[in-house]
């Protein structure tokens, strides 16, 4: 059982590395986006200090700091547009991996949990899992769990995950990467 | 030609290396000045992955089970988070927009990797599936 364990951790490393290289590939390292995510980022940092700064209430400020804002969300929808395409390409691929990860781990129980994950979780836990304990854990539940850690992790150290400054002023268009296993 | 790039990579990594350095030193010693807020809020988050890394192999070496792991997991996170910001290094919390912004930094990701952690030992110890 540790070694299904250990093998689904290195799965995830694997392709948490694979999709950060192919979105490498496709979108980090062209022209168009590190233009975009420059600008986007020097705008938020801007936007920020001045929302700081300025609390007074005129008027031709705050018109200046809404154009601004306009300027940003316009920024940050063409920044995700070029993130967008290649993150579909990259949705099919994994799809498919992880339906044939998926048929090689099928109804194996790979770990048992510490807990009782609640019933809303079940569903993905005890995914093609026989039998009524639900402390049995599926294939897709352990890589999910290790994706979300894994992904996040790897980003960081690349320094690929969007700033804080611009993910705070974007709200929610500027997300960061789909995970997997979407 | 490229012998000047590789200089410029060699600079660029034991620039790294000793920005990481100086925010380590920064991390351990009390009452740190932070310029950069950006910084302050990476060592929160360093930090915290290391906590629910060592946290689920505390707890799938005890071993903790139910519920009461992953709200113990929450308390002693937050807590130790809030303890070091509010104590140790006395920073004022409105500068980052409230305690919750400091309090959620890197928390799902610390969760998931306490989870994994914790599920690896307790099914690698304690069980004979």
């Amino acid at each position: 059982m540790l070694s299904d364990c250990l093998l689904i951790v290195f799965i995830s490393i694997c392709t948490a590395l694979l999709g950060e290289g192919l979105t490498w590939v496709l979108v980090y390292r062209t022209e168009k986006y590190k233009k975009l995510k420059a600008e986007v980022e020097k705008q938020s940092k801007k936007l920020e200090k001045k929302k700081e700064s300025g609390e007074s209430s005129d008027r031709n400020q705050k018109k200046k700091i809404e154009r601004q804002e306009e300027k940003l969300k316009n920024n940050n929808r063409d920044l995700s547009f070029v993130k967008m395409k290649s993150m579909f390409a990259i949705g099919f691929a994994f799809t498919a991996l992880l339906s044939m990860f998926n048929s090689i781990f099928d109804g194996r129980v790979v770990a048992k949990l510490p807990f009782t994950p609640i019933s809303l979780l079940q569903g993905i836990s005890h995914r093609n899992l026989g039998g009524d304990d639900y402390t049995h854990c599926s294939f897709i539940f352990l890589y999910i769990l290790c994706t979300m850690s894994i992904r996040q992790n790897i980003q960081k150290i690349l320094g690929l995950s969007p700033s804080r400054a611009a993910s705070k002023q974007g709200g929610g268009l500027f997300s960061p990467p789909t995970q997997l296993t979407k | 030609m490229k012998a000047a790039t590789k200089m410029v990579k060699t600079g660029e990594k034991s620039q790294n290396g000793s920005l990481i350095k100086a925010s380590l030193n920064k991390a351990l010693s009390a009452e740190a000045e932070w310029d950069d807020k950006d910084e302050f809020l990476d060592v929160i988050y360093w930090m915290r992955q290391i906590l629910g890394l060592i946290l689920g192999i505390v707890w799938g070496l005890i071993p903790l089970k139910g519920i009461i792991g992953l709200v113990l997991f929450l308390a002693v996170n937050v807590g130790i988070v809030y303890f070091y910001y509010n104590s140790f290094q006395k920073i004022d919390d409105e500068e980052y927009g409230g305690p919750s912004e400091i309090l959620k930094e890197g928390l799902m990701t610390s969760f998931s990797t306490f989870v994994v952690a914790w599920i690896l030992l307790y099914s690698a110890l304690h069980t004979d599936l």
